[in-house]
C-alpha cells in the first residue's frame, strides 16, 4: 500500500514539473513563431541576441507584481527582446501569445486612457509606452529612458512587429451586444476576474458577481451628453443558465438588498443601479442620470442579446 | 462570505468602507479605538536627501535613518539606538526589495549595514538579498532580519509594502494572491522568518502612488517624497502608507483614484494574522524634519 502510494506521489511530481513531449514541441513551435515576428533589426537598432521566454508559471520571474494580470487571461507565452543603438537608449519589447484574440484584446483594453496611434487592431501610447494587439498577441514596447527620439523609435519598432503578426482576430463577441448610442468605443474593458473589475470600477473586494477564468465580462462607458458623470454597464456571461441565476440572486442580496430584483433603484451617490437576469446572461446598470437611462440601456441589451445571437 | 458582511462600493459611498472593513475581518475594532497604548512609527523627510538629478545624498540618508531610528526607541546615539535591535553575535539579513522600476535605494541598504557593522556584527554575517534569500546563507541561517522597500501601489495586493516583502520567503508566491493577497501576513509565521523582525522601513524616498505601464509603473506617477517611514509594527507601517498613497493620489489627480485592489492584507495581517495594528486611530506618527506636503 505504502510502495503504490509512493508510486502515486512519484508520476505526480513527475507530471507537474515535466512536459509532456508534443506540448514541449508545441511551445517550441511557438517559441519559434514569436521570435519570427520580432525584427532583428529596425532602423539602426539591433536585438542584443538576448531573447527570453516566460510561460504561465516562469513569468513571476520577470514582472514582479503585475504578473497577476496576464494570468487573469489566457496567457501562454512571453518573449522579451532587447534592442540597442549606440548612443540611444534601449528599448525593449514584451510580445504576449494570449491565447486568444479575445484575451488579446482583453488585456490590451485594461488601460487604454492614452493616445491611440494606429498600430495593430488597437493601440496606446503615452508615458513611453506602446502597447497595441493583434491577431493573438499584445505587446508592450518601451525605451529603458525617455528622449526627444524615443517616441518615434517606439512606433516604428511597433509598426514592424504589427505588420509581422499577418493575422488579424476578433473582438470579444459580447461587445455586439452593446447598445451603441453614447457608447465610449476606447472604454470598452474586456476581463474574467473581479480584481480587473475593481480595477475600473471597484463594486467589492468579494467576489459577489462569481465572476471566475469560466465567465466573459464587458464593462462599458456611457458618457451622455449634458451628463457631467458617466453611466456604466456591466454585461456578464456565465458558462450556463444556473450560475447566472445564482449569481443575480446573491448580487442583488448583496449590492442592491432593498431593491425589488425588477425596478431600478437610487443608491448613495443619487445615481439609478439596476440588475438583470437574461438567461446565461447578467446585466448590470451604475450610475445611471435617471431611472429611464437605466431601463433603457438594459432594455438595448436585451434586444441585443435576443436578435444577435452568436 | 457566510457569517461576516461583504464590504461594497455602497459602503464607500456612506463613508462607512473603515468600518465596514474591520466588521469583516473581525469584531475588535468595529465601534471606537480600542484603550491600547499606540504604536508608534516615525516618519522623517528631508528635501534634500536626493538633487534635482535624483542622485540620493548618502551622508543625508545616513542621518534621516539615524535620527528616524533613535527617535522610535527613545535613544539618543543612533550606534546605542540599534544595539537595542541586534546583538554583536547575530546573523542579519536586510530584506530588501529589487523591483527594477523601483528598488530599495542601495544608499539605504548601505546606510542600515553600516549601522548593524557598528553594532559589531561582521560584515561576513551580513546578507542583503530579495529574491534569493530562499537559497541565501545568511537568510537561512538568521537570528535577526530588518525588513526595507520603497512604498508603492501593487495591482493584486493593493498596496507593496512590509508586509508583502517577505513573500519571497515562500518558494510559491502565486498561492498568496488569493482575496487581493490577504493570505500575505501568514508567511510571517514561517519559521524562517518568525519573531526575527527587529525593524520595518519603508522608503520613501520615492512612492508609487498609481499603477499603470508595462509593469504598472509609470514615472509619472512616482512622486519624490524624499522620506522614511520607520517602525517596529510592520501592519501600522503599511496602513500609514496606504493612507499616504491614497492622499497622493488625490492630490495628484484632484479626486481618490481607488487602488485597484483594496489592501485587505493590510486589515487580515491584523485581525486574522496578529501581526500588527491597522487601526489608523491606533497609531501615532512622530514626524521630524521637511514637512512640507508630507499630506500625513
Amino acid at each position: 500500500m505504502r510502495v503504490s502510494l509512493f508510486l502515486l506521489l512519484v508520476i505526480g511530481v513527475v507530471l507537474v514539473t515535466t512536459e509532456f513531449p508534443a506540448l514541449s514541441a508545441e511551445k517550441d513551435g511557438r517559441k519559434a513563431e514569436m521570435k519570427r515576428l520580432l525584427p532583428l533589426k529596425v532602423e539602426d537598432y539591433k536585438t542584443d541576441g538576448k531573447d527570453e521566454f516566460y510561460d504561465r508559471q516562469t513569468t513571476f520571474r520577470y514582472m514582479d507584481g503585475a504578473a497577476e494580470l496576464y494570468r487573469s487571461y489566457a496567457f501562454k507565452l512571453l518573449l522579451v527582446r532587447r534592442y540597442l543603438k549606440s548612443g540611444h537608449p534601449s528599448l525593449l519589447v514584451e510580445l504576449f501569445d494570449m491565447g486568444s484574440s479575445e484575451d488579446a484584446f482583453g488585456i490590451f483594453s485594461y488601460q487604454t486612457e492614452e493616445e491611440e496611434v494606429g498600430i495593430g487592431q488597437g493601440s496606446d501610447y503615452g508615458g513611453g509606452l506602446l502597447r497595441f494587439w493583434k491577431g493573438n498577441y499584445f505587446a508592450n514596447i518601451f525605451a529603458e529612458r525617455e528622449t526627444p527620439a524615443t517616441r518615434k523609435d517606439i512606433l516604428t519598432l511597433g509598426e514592424a512587429i504589427a505588420k509581422n503578426i499577418k493575422k488579424k482576430g476578433s473582438k470579444p463577441k459580447l461587445i455586439q451586444f452593446l447598445p451603441e448610442e453614447g457608447l465610449s468605443q476606447g472604454t470598452i474593458r474586456y476581463f474574467h476576474l473581479h480584481q480587473v473589475l475593481n480595477h475600473h470600477y471597484f463594486i467589492s473586494h468579494d467576489n459577489i458577481l462569481n465572476l471566475g477564468a469560466r465567465t466573459n465580462a464587458i464593462f462599458a462607458t456611457y458618457p451622455f451628453s449634458g451628463e457631467k458623470s458617466k453611466t456604466f454597464l456591466l454585461l456578464i456571461q456565465y458558462p450556463d443558465q444556473k450560475q447566472s441565476e445564482k449569481t443575480f440572486k446573491s448580487f442583488v442580496k448583496a449590492y442592491i438588498p432593498e431593491a425589488d430584483s425588477s425596478v431600478a433603484i437610487r443608491i448613495e451617490n443619487n445615481k439609478w443601479t439596476k440588475a438583470q437576469l437574461h438567461k446565461q446572461y447578467v446585466i448590470v446598470v451604475f450610475d445611471a442620470p435617471d431611472n429611464g437611462k437605466t431601463e433603457e440601456l438594459i432594455k438595448i441589451t436585451q434586444t441585443h442579446l435576443e436578435r444577435r445571437r452568436p | 462570505m457566510r457569517g461576516r458582511k461583504v464590504i461594497t462600493r455602497r459602503d464607500f459611498l456612506r463613508g462607512t468602507a473603515y468600518t465596514a472593513f474591520t466588521v469583516a475581518l473581525g469584531p475588535s475594532l468595529s465601534g471606537e479605538a480600542k484603550a491600547e497604548e499606540k504604536v508608534k512609527v516615525v516618519l522623517i523627510r528631508d528635501e534634500n536627501v536626493t538633487d534635482p538629478q535624483g542622485q540620493i545624498n548618502q551622508r543625508i540618508l545616513q542621518r534621516m535613518l539615524d535620527q528616524g531610528v533613535c527617535q522610535l526607541l527613545g535613544v539618543e546615539n543612533p550606534v546605542q539606538a540599534w544595539k537595542q535591535l541586534i546583538r554583536p553575535n547575530d546573523i542579519v539579513g536586510i530584506k530588501s526589495n529589487g523591483w527594477f522600476n523601483l528598488p530599495t535605494p542601495r544608499e539605504l541598504e548601505e546606510a542600515i549595514q553600516q549601522r548593524i557593522m557598528d553594532v559589531g556584527v561582521p560584515k561576513k554575517n551580513i546578507g542583503i538579498d530579495d529574491r534569493g534569500v530562499l537559497n541565501h546563507p545568511i537568510f537561512k541561517s538568521s537570528t535577526a532580519l530588518i525588513n526595507v522597500r520603497p512604498l508603492r501601489t501593487h495591482h493584486w495586493s493593493g498596496v507593496g509594502g512590509c508586509i508583502k516583502n517577505y513573500v519571497m520567503f515562500v518558494s510559491t508566491p502565486w498561492l498568496y494572491h488569493s482575496d487581493a493577497c490577504s493570505p500575505l501576513a501568514s508567511i510571517w509565521g514561517k519559521a524562517i522568518v518568525k519573531g526575527k523582525t527587529r525593524l520595518n522601513i519603508l522608503s520613501l524616498i520615492r512612492t508609487q502612488f498609481y499603477n499603470r505601464g508595462a509593469h504598472h509603473f509609470d514615472r509619472r506617477f512616482v512622486s519624490e517624497y524624499k522620506g522614511l517611514l520607520i517602525g517596529q509594527d510592520p501592519v501600522a507601517l503599511d496602513a500609514v502608507g496606504a493612507r499616504l498613497l491614497q492622499l497622493q493620489r488625490t492630490t495628484h489627480f484632484g479626486e481618490d483614484r481607488p487602488l485597484d485592489n483594496p489592501p485587505t492584507h493590510i486589515f487580515a495581517a491584523d485581525e486574522k494574522y496578529k501581526l500588527g495594528v491597522s487601526d489608523l486611530r491606533r497609531i501615532e506618527v512622530v514626524k521630524l524634519g521637511w514637512m512640507e506636503n508630507s499630506l500625513i
